[in-house]
């Protein structure tokens, strides 16, 4: 049966008051990896009226680039609803596969914003991108200044203690490519050799982790403005610096040889630590740069393995492993300094 | 590149022939028709060279093993080798066994501070110079 009726079935059943409801221009947005992502429109008919919503649909694919847990990326996005930090409203979770053959979650739709890196470097937005550097690690700095405790997350993410932050983070993703690597990758185990034998100070704060903050992950307006940030199914406790070392990975910088394509690293660093309170102690972010190579090397590594393995045949899952394993390997050069 | 461009061309074939079926969402087929644009695209610019590049690394890496002696370490075997079988998938596989050893061979060169780590590095720079890509971001 095709989605649409299902859907609309699954909402009937969550709205008691409504009758009517009917799931219209449904379609598919394409370029997510790790959840199949659709928006649609909810009309249904409440006290005589006829009423719309546009809404997201993000529903989990046969198998992921990434194995997270549906529920705390739910729980993230709640968490923030509110704050400084502009995140979609969520409205029903479910976990079950029965509803439509996947866990899904459904969001309002923050409408009439872009997502996509390469529109940015064209006009209009090519003169925002200062401007939206500003916002996009102000943001993250709101992110790293939150209290996990206060904002109900330390009761659905695994505490972390300020200094075993680095080691639970480098064992998950080393573990990863232990797991899923179907090539030998010299320049990420020389990183993971060295990370090891280096390792950071104690965290300053165990804060939330988003866990994929780069551009291309939140939604912008024509005049440098921020409108939802998108994409926390990686988010987890641990030290802030590692969601401001993935701010930095080259892979994120689409070529334009600036952080996230946007700014100068330093001007970065500069507004971070401005807005945040915290200090990016050089030696620290440069460990947690690094480290996001290896973290990144393992997410493309595990796309091709869900391909591999036949769990998933989507071409987006072949897109990663083909684009982007070369390009982490060379950034992780650039971060030891040998490119 | 992994997934193998064969077994990736062979995976869209099958979907372009799946996109002809009626009962294809639209949005599905325009994502799924998009990317593998893009694929195609991206096999088109390795298809030439994958087995020049190959071969070229493969030597390198031989040619490093072959110093493994200076860490206490014996790839003789490994160093031997040749690409008599220029197949691809044979090329490939004899590359990941070589960069595997090369990984053992780095570990050693980096532990005994030898001078081979420089030379190891420099072929792993070189190598992410032979599979550069024309819209690699980095």
């Amino acid at each position: 049966m095709a989605l649409e009726p299902r859907l609309a079935t699954y909402i009937a059943a969550r709205m008691p008051h409504a009758s009517d409801i009917a799931v219209e221009d449904l379609s598919r947005i394409s370029g997510g990896a790790s959840r199949e992502t659709y928006r649609f429109r909810l009309l249904w008919t409440q006290d005589g009226a006829r009423q719309e919503r546009k809404l997201i649909l993000r529903r989990d694919p046969p198998a992921s680039l990434i194995d997270t847990e549906r529920r705390i990326e739910f729980e993230a996005y709640r968490a923030f609803r509110g704050s400084a930090v502009p995140v979609p409203e969520m409205l029903w979770l479910e976990e079950e596969d029965a509803v439509l053959d996947h866990p899904f979650f459904i969001a309002e739709e923050i409408a009439g914003f872009q997502a996509s890196p390469q529109l940015l470097f064209g006009p209009p937005y090519v003169e925002t991108l200062a401007k939206l550097g500003e916002r996009k690690w102000t943001i993250l700095a709101e992110i790293a200044k939150a209290d996990p405790a206060a904002i109900g997350l330390t009761e659905v993410m695994p505490a972390v203690a300020a200094d075993a932050c680095w080691d639970r983070e480098l064992s998950y993703w080393e573990g990863v490519l232990d797991e899923d690597e179907s090539e030998p990758l010299p320049i990420i185990r020389a990183a993971i050799r060295w990370l090891r034998a280096n390792p950071p100070p104690p965290a300053q704060k165990v804060g939330v982790v988003h866990g994929d903050y780069r551009t291309g992950n939140f939604l912008y307006d024509e005049v440098g403005g921020i409108h939802g940030i998108l994409d926390w199914e990686m988010a987890h406790l641990g030290d802030p610096l590692e969601d401001l070392g993935w701010s930095f990975n080259p892979v994120w910088s689409f070529g334009a040889g600036m952080a996230g394509g946007l700014l100068p690293r330093e001007q970065a660093i500069a507004i971070w630590e401005r807005a945040s309170g915290l200090k990016a102690d050089p030696a620290a972010l440069h460990w947690w740069e690094l480290f996001n190579c290896v973290k990144g090397q393992a997410i493309w590594v595990s796309s091709a393995r869900a391909w591999l393995d036949g769990g998933n045949r989507e071409p987006i899952m072949v897109y990663p492993p083909w684009a982007l394993l070369n390009a982490q390997d060379r950034a992780a050069l650039i971060v030891m300094g040998r490119l | 590149m992994t997934p193998s461009v064969p077994a990736v061309l062979a995976e869209i074939a099958g979907l372009a022939i799946r996109n002809t079926m009626p009962d294809v969402h639209p949005a599905d087929r325009a994502s799924s028709l998009g990317l593998s644009a893009l694929l195609l695209s991206m096999a088109a610019e390795v298809w030439d060279g994958t087995a020049a590049r190959l071969v070229e690394e493969n030597r390198a890496v031989r040619a490093l093993l072959a110093r493994a002696g200076e860490v206490g370490l014996d790839f003789a075997a490994l160093a031997a080798g040749d690409d008599a079988d220029l197949r691809i998938s044979s090329l490939q596989a004899g590359n990941d066994a070589l960069r595997a050893a090369l990984i053992t061979l780095h570990a050693a060169a980096e532990a005994k501070g030898a001078a081979l780590e420089a030379d190891i590095w420099a072929e792993l720079v070189a190598s992410t110079e032979r599979r550069k890509m024309a819209a690699s971001p980095v």
